[in-house]
């Protein structure tokens, strides 16, 4: 009970926040604008080096340039290339695939983490949280390559199912049509359950321990503890994380690029891989920007979309 | 608020007036110009000044072998000095465009033609005719290394025009062979036909055998198509298509025979089951370890082979379909293009004519090229003197074919994922060859 209190007790300070940010308001004059001093020098990077860039991307993708030779205008031509030629379309498929393995399935992995070790404080938290973060802090290229390696023919992964007697199913499966890509969406699930896991540990921290004991003198066992208590304090964590992997998903390049190149044949081409292909290799420099306004303008809208679902209450 | 926000609308709206006001893209790089080729003048000196002078190369293959080859330059020229910039394949294709137009161009490049082609057409290049008559490169280099890096001023056609480039080292696919293997199943190497090899490779499969590895994961099954391209394929027909000639095509019949044979030999189980899964490495790792009794492959491997296998490996190309068809063979050059912004051209082009020297030969076989002076390269035995025989065939009849993505910068992607399709069984080899004509027209449409 004591958290409630404590919470409902927290709930003026935000209107007393605004309260004086309304008064700051209404200072005017040159007060307001000191604000806008201080993030001048980030502002100025952040206009220079992402939002400039961006622009310049979006005004590219009105012309036909190889990159280097006089370009020429043809308005939104390269748009209509985008949506009507088949690569293009299945290549976004294949990214919107991938949200399940960089998204969905780490989210799952993470809470079921989370779920088994935040009840009771454990020995050794910190090796677990360093041996789960480490994906992370190995550079996607590098990943990318060592996985390549165990899913060759004689890799680890076949040498595994050899071991437990599943000698039938090995194949290289960067090379199988149908498992190339779940293979390289595997590779994303490894690389992003630990940041999942880390996100939910942390915010499983800020639960207050007496509601776990409230619910446990209900009688509840873990799975209910889990359902009613900890599952509704990672909202906001969840939220983060499903962004994030669904960007990384959407935007793939570097784990595609290292292990399959896009191949076997297309099965695993994303649009960050033609995009990269088509402006510098193929001299299709308008093509390429407008592939990627368009995948832009996907990766917000799903974002967009999965902060509205995360704010509504339940 | 209102105010807030009216501002950063107008401050948005001036930067994206900024942006478009900007001029079209590609009119204010460096050194272009509106004519297409950089002119030379006529007559060029072969001295070189004597006042002190600093060249930037930017490469990417061999970084011991160029060190090598400046160090010796360096040394008959005293006064100049050649810094290089090396800069890793993927990296190096992405970002020398960008480098060659811009006000500090490297003034000598390696060149590769599915990066740098446009920089022809842009004027970026160096008309190289003039040094290659002052210095007789064409006596000093052989003609199928000088041809390839011929072009005319659109940069699009290869064969006919100016010399672009000059070669330093070569490269050649071929098939290695692992003779204990080979003896175990009664198999007689080399053979003298592509029904001797087909036969071949049909008693391997036989006799148990893995018979030949590619690693198609990469361009390994590319490689083995262009080479049964290269067997079947009259030779100025290929080079019609690869090379841009109006009217050249790929889906005649002898081509699409050669593409046939290829997805016959995968549907007949003659390549490692995974190919599609192994990449040109693995295939080759895998070959060394006795797991196939052929592997398709470059001269790049050779060392690794020779290393491992010693005496117990051999290399040809593979054969024409009669025992005189002439030895044609897929390769390219590592080769080197100079700037047209360059300030000391002469001592530029007195680099590329030492590539044609004996000194230079030696460096490039150490380095693991073949070198394009065939007579200077050293003597070697077993699989790198295989190579070497080989190479000089192909020299002597005029046969190194470019590989086949040389025909458009899309090639590429399309040929190695159309490959994969083949091997798999998902795609007609007719459709496959229509597909790859349809970019290669494409791309000299425009």
């Amino acid at each position: 009970m004591s958290a409630l209190t404590r919470q409902a007790g927290e709930t003026p300070t935000p209107a007393v926040g605004r309260a004086q940010r309304r008064a700051g308001d209404s200072r005017g004059g040159l007060g307001r604008f000191k604000g806008y001093l201080w993030v001048l020098p980030a502002l100025a990077f952040y206009l220079a080096f992402a939002v400039l860039p961006a622009f310049h991307t979006a005004y590219l993708s009105l012309f036909d340039w190889d990159g280097v030779t006089l370009a020429t205008f043809v308005g939104l031509e390269n748009y209509s290339e985008v949506f009507a030629n088949s690569r293009y379309r299945n290549a976004v498929g294949h990214a919107l695939l991938l949200i399940a393995f960089f998204s969905w399935l780490p989210i799952l992995i993470g809470l079921l983490m989370v779920g088994l070790l935040s009840r009771h404080r454990r020995r050794g938290m910190t090796v677990y949280r360093v041996l789960f973060f480490l994906p992370q802090i190995v550079p996607l290229v590098a990943v990318g390559i060592t996985w390549r390696w165990m899913y060759g023919d004689d890799g680890v992964v076949n040498q595994a199912l050899r071991a437990v007697g599943l000698g039938g199913v090995t194949r290289a499966w960067l090379g199988d049509f149908d498992l190339a890509l779940p293979a390289v969406g595997l590779v994303g699930t490894w690389a992003m359950s630990g940041l999942c896991m880390m996100l939910f540990l942390s915010g499983v921290q800020k639960v207050d321990t007496s509601l776990y004991e409230a619910v446990r003198l209900d009688g509840a066992g873990a799975v209910r503890e889990f359902v009613t208590v900890t599952l509704p304090a990672l909202r906001g964590e969840i939220a983060v994380a499903m962004t994030v992997t669904t960007v990384a998903a959407l935007a793939s390049f570097d784990i595609v690029y290292v292990t399959t190149g896009g191949g076997p044949g297309t099965q695993t081409t994303v649009p960050g891989l033609l995009v990269y292909r088509l402006a510098f290799s193929e001299g299709k420099v308008g093509l390429a920007s407008a592939i990627a306004v368009v995948l832009s303008c996907l990766i917000l809208v799903i974002v967009f979309m999965i902060n509205r679902l995360s704010r509504t209450e339940p | 608020m209102a105010t807030t926000r009216s501002i950063t609308a107008a401050g948005l709206a001036a930067a994206v007036t900024a942006i478009l006001a900007a001029c079209t893209p590609g009119s204010d790089s460096a050194g272009a110009d509106d004519t297409g080729s950089a002119e030379s003048p006529d007559t060029v000196s072969t001295e070189v000044p004597d006042e002190e002078v600093t060249l930037k190369l930017a490469f990417v293959d061999g970084p011991e072998m160029v060190d090598e080859l400046i160090a010796a330059f360096e040394e008959e020229y005293p006064q100049v000095t050649i810094d290089p910039q090396f800069t890793e394949f993927t990296d190096y294709v992405a970002s020398i465009r960008l480098n060659m137009t811009s006000d500090t161009a490297p003034d000598i490049a390696q060149f590769n033609v599915g990066a740098m082609s446009d920089l022809i057409a842009s004027g970026h290049l160096l008309d190289l005719d003039p040094y290659s008559e002052a210095y007789s490169w064409p006596e000093k280099f052989p003609p199928v290394g000088l041809e390839q890096l011929t072009a005319d001023d659109s940069g699009k056609v290869y064969g006919t025009g100016s010399l672009r480039a000059v070669p330093a080292g070569m490269s050649l696919t071929g098939v290695f062979y692992n003779k204990e293997l080979a003896a175990e199943a009664g198999i007689e190497v080399p053979p003298a036909t592509l029904d001797e090899f087909e036969q071949a490779l049909e008693t391997a499969k036989e006799a148990g055998q893995t018979p030949i590895s590619i690693g198609a994961l990469d361009s390994g099954g590319a490689h083995m198509w262009a080479a049964l391209l290269n067997s079947m394929m009259p030779v100025d027909d290929y080079r019609a298509w690869v090379g841009g000639e109006p009217g050249g095509s790929i889906t005649g019949d002898d081509a699409l025979a050669a593409t046939e044979k290829f997805t016959a030999w995968a549907e007949q189980g003659y390549f490692n089951e995974s190919a599609n899964g192994t990449d040109q490495e693995a295939s080759t790792a895998q070959f060394v370890d006795g797991q196939s009794v052929f592997l398709m492959n470059g001269n790049w491997a050779a060392a690794q082979v020779a290393n491992e296998m010693g005496e117990d490996a051999g290399f040809f190309l593979l054969p024409g379909l009669e025992p005189d068809s002439p030895a044609v063979g897929s390769g390219f050059s590592v080769s080197y293009a100079i700037s047209a912004q360059t300030e000391h051209p002469e001592a530029a082009a007195a680099f590329l004519d030492f590539l044609a020297s004996e000194q230079a030969a030696e460096i490039e076989s150490q380095g693991g090229f073949l070198p394009p002076n065939v007579d200077a390269a050293p003597a070697a035995d077993g699989v790198l003197g295989d190579l070497n025989t080989e190479f000089a065939r192909v020299v002597e009849a005029d046969g190194l074919n470019v590989f086949p993505d040389f025909s458009a910068p899309a090639t590429y992607d399309a040929m190695s994922s159309g490959v994969q399709e083949l091997i798999a069984g998902r795609t007609e080899p007719a459709a496959f060859l229509e597909e790859l004509q349809g970019i290669r027209d494409e791309h000299h449409a425009e």
